[in-house]
Parts: C-alpha cells; structure tokens; sequence
C-alpha cells in the first residue's frame, strides 16, 4: 500500500499544479456568484437558489474533473514513457491503479468540498444561516465522485482517453436515468429485451443513490441510513470496478 | 514464494552447515532461459519475432553491454526483464525471483531510453517518489537524492521543475533514480544518449564506481566506443537472437590486423618507394603513417626507415576495434547501421 500511497499523492500533486483546477475552482467561484446575482429575482427564494446552484454546480464540476483528468490518466502515462520507470520499481500495476483513483478521487472530493464550503460561506454572511445538513449531501456527494472516479480509471485500464471519456459519460447519464431505464424496459417488451435491461440496471451505478440535493435545499436532513447505505453501496461499487480493472491492466503490455 | 537460492539453501542431505548460503556456490544474478518474445502486427495479425531464444546469465559485479542495431530486440529483452512485457517463452529470474514477482526489483535499478519523467515535479521530489515506491524512509531517501544529485551535478538544480531540463540533466535524473535504493542490479538502457563527452566520462566514471561496489551491470548502448572500454562482457542481438557473447578482450583477440608507423619528415622519394612496394601511406603535417600488414614487414620496413635516416615516432599495433567486429558480426554495413 506504500507504493500506491506515493503514487496517490504525485497524482495529487500533478492535477493540483495543473492550471484546469484552477480554471474550475474560478468557475466554481462564478457559479456561486451568478446565483447571488440570480438571488434577487427569486422571488424571496434567494437562499434556496444559492443553495440548488451551488450544490449541483460543484457536483457538475467534480464530475467533470474526474472524467476530464481520469480519461487521460493512464494513456498519459503510456504515451509519455513515465510508468516505464515508476513500474520498475517494486510495485503492483494494481497498487499503481489504486493510486492514480486515490490521487483523483482525493483531489475531486477536496473540490467538491471546498465549493461546498464556499456556499455554506455565502449563505452564513447573507442570510445568516449555516445549514449544515449540507454536509449530508456532501457525503454522499464524494461518494458518487469515489463511483465515477472508479468508472474512469476502469475504462481507462483498456482504451483510448476519447473512448474513456464517452463510455464514463454514457455511464454517468444512464446511471442517474438507471430507474427510468427499468421501467421503461418492462413496459411490454419483449421477455429477451426485458431481462438485458434487468443485467443493465444492475450492473449500471444508480447514481441518484448519492443525489439528496433536492430534499437539503428544502431543509430536510438526510438520514444516517441513506447516508450508511449510499456509502457501502458506493464503496462495493467502487471495489468491484477496480477489482476488474487491476486485472485488465495487469494483463496490458508495455510496448 | 520461495526463491531458487531459497530452494538450494533448503534443499539436500548433510549437515546444516552445509545448507547454508555460504555453501552455495554464487548463483548468477541474472538468468536469461530461451527468452523469447513475438508480436503480431495489429492489422494482418503475422506473427513477429522480436526476441528469440536468447540465453544468459550475468555474474555478479560485471557490466555487460547488450549490443544490437536498432530493432534487434534489445529494449524487448530489457522490458522482459522488468516485467513490463511478458515473454512468449522462456524465462527470466532475477537473483532467483521472477520479474512478475514485484520483489524481484527490490534491488534493481532501471534507466529507461530516453528516459521521461513527471515534469510537474522537481529532481528532489521525483527521487523522494522513487524512493517512496521502493519503501525506503524518508530521511533516508531525503538524504540519497540530496547525495546522489550532488555527485551527479544536478544539486544546484535541485528544486527546478524537470520541464525545464534538457535531454542530458534529465538523462543524469534517471541514473540518480535508478541509483536511489543502492541496487545490485542496474539495467540502463542507453545510458550514454543525450550526454556530452564529459557526461559520458562521468557516467563510465560512475558505472566503474558502482561495479567497485558490487553492483552488476546490464547496459545496452550504441556508442561502441564506450562499451568496449567499460564492458566486462557483450553480447550482440542481431534479429532478436544472440549472435556472439563473450568477453570483450576474447572477442577482439583475433589478433593484429596491422602495424602503424608514425616518422616526421619522410622524404618524398622513399614515400615513392614505400607506395611502389604496395604499402599504405597517409600524410598528416609533417608525420606520416606507414601501415603495413605483417610482423615480418614491419622487421623489414624498419630496417629500410632507419638506413634512410627518418624519425620513427611510434610503432603501434592495430587491432579490431569493437565497433568493427559488431558489423563484421552482424554483416551489413552497407545498411548504415546506427553505430557510433
């Protein structure tokens, strides 16, 4: 676990002293800026709205780091030459790949976090009110980061970044529309199309899981058994992923 | 898993003395068995042969150089090696261990061609990372990479972004990296290009300062030159398969190819002389090289060069040069092989 400890924290170091987070984190900043903006013709909602922009904009924006940075990790890697060296060292490629997701999943959660922290700001000085039931959504939020950081790093152990980037996409959006896909599916289809989609559903990541948003905004706390039970599955969800993509990489050859 | 040295120190009658590592004659620290490698070209799926059967062993404290023009499966093998390939048959063991086993490069140090590095990061912090993946403690790799960035010149650019380093500093950051965790075992991949003549001396430095330790060798390498002058032993790869192995010494000792002569001031008319009698001469200034081709010639042409009363300035002796006898070896130099 050393080994995947170091290579976590170079990864860590590599996207922080990247200027994409940079560029995010001001987005972030403007995000939460136009919603105060937006505040004023909210018909006296303006806390709810600052609160509905600010969560989903820095969930949207986590996401998109792990599946912008995740897609490139490894072929990065490849394409530069820079694993020839680190994988001579005594190191598992599955330590490897545990690192990079560690290193990524660290540095979306730290993101997510601290827009977070800059909406519970915001609501504290203007409308003198720290709703800290916010910190439930956030949880749950770094926990569909965990699940989405895994998706990339799986579909980036065998293709190209640009196939990485669709599949994780498709992934992300069919995950969250996972319920939708059931029912859609067993609304007369055929027996044959009827148990695919049923494999689909359950392989998919039911992402909505992990989306309390809705409900905090409304001053409505989530509960410890959503809480446990959206960790564990995001925890067995990510294990499984990786667990599989340790053994697509450690069949992958260096040429 | 028990390693091949564990096996022999366990195995077999007798007393337990006698099962004890220092009963066990030296194993080779590097065992190359029938190693072979084959692609298949991605698009008309024609098998490809990179690597075939190639044995041997690497004795302890030797540096043996991997020669092979370009394509003749030297960097395959060395990716066998490290485990970054697998082989198509064959096997590896290093000091006893298989290279999927992560414990087999414990001791090893590795110098990729044309090596690249994580250029957010600066020498200090890649060798802390290196260090790192090895296990090492931190005051304990803080205090190598400071040593080894020193003794390689790179101190003063200790905390400089590797972005910003040229083909040689970077080169001189893989040799610190490869040197981080005091290996046994150093396998450098061209580990002359990029640098100028005084990098390449202070790396043939280090690499005999290393085989002073102990340390054994593996190095493949263009620049023949530096191979011949530094190679305990070579090997030379031609269409991935071993073509010549052997001592360097044993592998020039095909005898005197011819004698040199070097007189100041030879007249004009023994030089006719000399031509007319079928023997090679080269004007440089005021000295002239005579070359003849035998020992009994050389008696004879001595003999004539003293009775017409020249300076003879030195008598030297020719032998076939490294780079001469590996395209003899491989037998095309028409091709124009990358040699230098």
């Amino acid at each position: 676990m050393t080994g995947a400890f170091a290579i976590a924290q170079n990864t860590i170091r590599e996207v922080v002293r990247q200027r994409m987070v940079l560029v995010l984190a001001l987005f972030g900043v403007a995000l939460v800026a136009a919603s105060q903006v937006l505040s004023p013709i909210a018909l006296g909602e303006g806390r709810k709205v600052v609160t509905d922009f600010g969560l989903a904009g820095s969930s949207l924006l986590a996401t998109l780091l792990a599946v912008m940075l995740g897609s490139n990790l490894l072929h990065k890697e490849l394409e530069r030459r820079t694993i020839y060296a680190v994988m001579a060292k005594p190191i598992r490629r599955s330590e490897f790949l545990l690192g990079k997701f560690m290193g990524l999943w660290v540095t979306s959660a730290a993101l997510v976090a601290g827009m977070t922290a800059m909406v519970l700001a915001l609501l504290s000085i203007v409308y003198r009110d720290t709703p800290w039931l916010l910190l439930g959504s956030l949880t749950l939020t770094v926990v569909e980061l965990g699940v989405i950081t895994a998706v990339v790093v799986f579909f980036s152990s065998f293709t190209t970044p640009a196939l990485t980037a669709f599949f994780a996409m498709a992934t992300i959006v069919a995950g969250h529309f996972a319920d939708d896909l059931l029912y859609f599916a067993t609304q007369g289809a055929s027996p044959w199309i009827t148990r695919t989609t049923e494999a689909v559903y359950w392989l998919l990541p039911h992402l909505e899981l992990f989306n309390v948003r809705g409900q905090v905004v409304h001053g409505i706390a989530v509960a410890p058994e959503r809480l446990a039970f959206g960790a564990a599955y995001g925890l067995l969800y990510m294990i499984a992923l990786l667990v599989a993509a340790g053994a697509i990489f450690e069949r992958r050859e260096f040429r | 898993m028990s390693t091949f040295r564990d096996t022999l120190k366990t195995q077999g009658p007798g007393p337990a003395s006698d099962r004890s590592i220092h009963a066990v004659p030296a194993l080779p620290l590097l065992r190359l068995e029938s190693l072979r490698k084959t692609y298949r070209d991605p698009m008309t799926l024609k098998p490809f042969m990179a690597v075939r059967d190639v044995t041997l062993e690497l004795e302890r404290g030797e540096i043996f150089g991997l020669l092979g023009p370009n394509g003749a499966g030297k960097t395959t093998t060395i990716k066998m090696l490290l485990g970054l390939v697998r082989p198509s048959g064959g096997r590896v063991l290093i000091d006893g261990r298989e290279p999927s086993d992560p414990d087999s490069r414990r001791k090893l140090g590795y110098l990729p061609e044309n090596p690249c590095f994580y250029d957010h990061l600066t020498p200090l912090e890649y060798l802390d990372l290196s260090g790192a993946l090895f296990g090492i403690a931190r005051q304990v790799r803080q205090r190598r990479a400071n040593d080894l960035l020193e003794r390689l010149g790179l101190a003063s650019h200790a905390r400089k972004p590797l972005r910003k380093f040229s083909k040689g500093m970077t080169q001189r950051v893989g040799l610190a990296q490869a040197l981080i965790n005091e290996p046994t075992l150093l396998i450098l991949d061209e580990p002359m290009s990029g640098l100028d003549p005084i990098g390449r001396a202070e790396v043939k430095a280090l690499l005999r300062e290393q085989r002073a330790r102990g340390v054994t060798v593996l190095m493949s390498s263009h620049v023949l030159a530096e191979t011949e002058s530094i190679c305990n032993r070579v090997g030379i790869l031609k269409d991935g398969a071993l073509a010549e192995v052997g001592a360097v010494s044993a592998l020039l000792a095909s005898g005197v190819r011819e004698w040199e002569i070097a007189v100041d001031r030879l007249p004009d008319a023994v030089v006719a002389t000399l031509l007319e009698a079928g023997h090679a001469t080269e004007r440089i200034g005021a000295r002239t090289l005579v070359r003849v081709a035998d020992g009994e010639a050389l008696q004879r042409m001595l003999r004539t060069l003293v009775d017409s009363g020249v300076f003879i300035h030195s008598v030297e002796a020719r032998r076939e040069t490294l780079e001469e006898h590996f395209v003899r070896v491989l037998g095309r130099p028409e091709r124009g092989e990358a040699v230098s």
